[in-house]
């Protein structure tokens, strides 16, 4: 049975192929369009998935589609119907892009005419979530900001089943919280959280923390959020009114102000609460299905300050490696466990790359080496405090780099992050960056409990010689790599090891200032000519500009 | 006393002018939301 996975129109729009249980190939719609976070119909990535996989159109048997419009549209509907006069416009808005975001004829315009299957938005959530772990007894947390009208919910994963046991509706719910007082702070919400996740451990929490709980209330497991300080029901054009700022006493920051020490402390009272609420339901999974493991979902699973909380209650916890509405277009296909991992988009081989580099003839000098003399030469240049953009094989799905589209560096200068935040990557000074290592050393540096392999925690660092990977609380949000995850990138961290003793590397995404993450060889030369990235890497070829 | 009083609501009236000012300009510019219809 050959499947087409599809999430589409909240954001991070993406597909996949699936033959039999396995996932072939899937990637986001973002990094065709460049367009962050894409929620448009995934139409190129559904091109580039069949042509990639030598798939007609004509031979997918089924399309599972990541939630149920229907009952999406009776959330809407109700929500507007609570002030028709105040949502007449938006109505009409609605209406005109759900007749044009219709699957059915979204399908048909590419050749496709078979079943559409449904799954409930968190569902899929979910099955990505407990279909990719390792375990068959779970108790699975799905937290986002809202698809039908679920916005969390806690299910138990039992013999390859899922039953939902608990759910948290709309307008309940803890991304929409999250989001609105990253907007609060100037940050554009959906993208701006990893910001105010970044921001918190400059903050004193008690500042604002009394205030901000002020906002919810909780029955015995479940919270609400009083309605009146926020917009979400009847705005398209912000999250909150005037009433938070009175409850806060502070204004909204606008995106081009400084921020200051109150916007640190809110941004801390946020992380906060968050993570209070977080355990809560992580308590409450526990104790309604006794199991010892958790699996987590939605796209607040990316916060790996909370992610690392759920260790009190449970022995291990599975993050999948995208948690996100992305992951959904897979756990939609999925109908039991399958070892799928990250690296499942586009990949290049020598002849394209040759084909290339041969129009860089003036800017780059290029050296196609020895797989093990490539490692060798890398990990020197890494050493000598060189940045290297390090492009091999598949290209990761998900958020997070995984050593396969990543700029690479050595963590042991603290100099290192402020020349990749400032001159590399354009972006905040208190933004910190992830270290990658050897996962059979991993505890030696960090206090971990389990592999991380998709960088969706954080934790302790126990040494102090990798400051450019250590966030100002002493604390990373590391990934480990073993050689049966990413074998090239493990020989490289190996080979880091080596020379220093010590397996770790800084590893950040490779994409510049507000791009998508690097797809194919020609974003990823331009990328490295515009910037002052030492080395790119591609493959087996290390290149050079002409002028260095 | 009555200074102070006056003081104090000088500053409120001053804070709330500051949030109306602000979320006039924000809603002036693209939208800032999380999408969820």
């Amino acid at each position: 049975m050959i499947k087409l996975g599809i999430s589409a129109f909240y954001h991070d729009s993406a597909a996949c192929i699936t033959m039999g249980n396995v996932v072939i190939a899937a990637a986001e719609e973002e990094r065709f369009t460049g367009i962050k976070h894409d929620s448009s119909f995934p139409k190129n990535a559904i091109k580039w998935l069949l042509r990639s996989t030598v798939t007609d159109i004509k031979q997918i048997q089924e399309v599972h589609w990541y939630e149920n419009p229907e009952t999406k549209d009776d959330r809407v509907k109700t929500i507007f119907n609570k002030r028709p006069i105040k949502t007449f416009f938006l109505r009409q808005r609605y209406n005109k892009d759900r007749k044009n975001n219709s699957p059915e004829a979204l399908l048909q315009s590419l050749g496709y005419t078979g079943k559409i299957i449904y799954h409930d938005h968190h569902y899929s959530h979910a099955a990505f979530s407990y279909f990719t772990s390792p375990y068959r007894d779970a108790a699975i947390l799905t937290v986002d900001g809202v698809g039908e009208w679920e916005t969390t919910t806690i299910s138990r994963g039992k013999g390859g089943k899922i039953e939902k046991l608990i759910s948290i509706d709309f307008p309940n719910s803890l991304g929409m919280l999250y989001s609105t007082v990253t907007s609060f702070l100037g940050f554009k919400p959906n993208e701006g959280e990893y910001k105010v996740m970044g921001l918190a451990p400059y903050g004193d929490s008690s500042v604002y923390l009394k205030k901000l709980e002020k906002v919810l209330c909780h029955t015995s497991n479940k919270f609400y959020l009083y309605q009146k300080y926020f917009t979400w029901e009847y705005s398209e054009k912000l999250m909150f009114n005037k009433k938070l700022c009175q409850l806060l006493e502070l204004p909204p920051r606008l995106p081009e102000e400084p921020l200051t020490q109150e916007h640190k402390n809110l941004a801390a009272a946020l992380q906060k609460l968050y993570e209070k609420e977080f355990l809560k339901l992580v308590k409450t999974a526990k104790n309604i299905t006794g199991s010892q493991n958790l699996c987590l979902g939605g796209g607040c699973a990316y916060n790996g300050v909370a992610n690392s909380l759920a260790y009190k209650f449970f022995d291990s916890v599975h993050i999948p490696f995208a948690p996100s509405d992305a992951g959904s277009a897979i756990g939609a296909c999925l109908t039991h466990h399958t070892g799928v991992g990250p690296y499942l988009g586009p990949e290049f081989q020598d002849h394209q790359i040759r084909r290339i580099l041969k129009n860089y003839d003036d800017k780059l000098v290029y050296f196609n080496l020895e797989e093990g003399k490539l490692i060798k030469r890398t990990a020197e240049l890494l050493v000598s405090q060189k940045i290297v953009a390090w492009f091999q094989g598949k290209m990761e799905f998900g958020a997070r780099a995984l050593g396969n589209r990543s700029i690479l560096a050595s963590p042991m200068k603290p100099e290192m992050r402020e020349k990749l935040n400032h001159i590399i990557k354009k972006r905040e000074e208190f933004r910190p960056f992830a270290p990658s290592v050897i996962e059979d050393q991993a505890s030696i540096f960090f206090d971990i409990k389990e592999p991380v392999p998709f960088m969706n925690q954080v934790v302790k660092t126990k040494v102090n010689f990798i400051p450019a990977a250590t966030h100002i609380d002493g604390t990373c949000r590391v990934q480990t790599v073993s050689e049966k995850q990413n074998k090239k990138y493990y020989r490289l961290l190996e080979e880091v090891g080596r020379l220093t003793k010590i397996p770790i590397l800084l590893n950040t995404s490779f994409n510049l200032k507000d791009e998508t993450i690097t797809m194919n060889i020609d974003q990823a030369i331009k990328r490295y000519l515009s910037s002052d990235i030492d080395f790119l890497i591609v493959n087996n070829f290390l290149i050079r500009k002409k002028y260095a | 006393m009555l200074k102070d009083k006056i003081k104090q609501k000088i500053a409120k009236w001053q804070k709330e002018k500051e949030y109306k000012k602000k979320i006039a300009e924000l809603k002036k510019r693209d939208p800032f939301i999380y999408k969820n219809f």
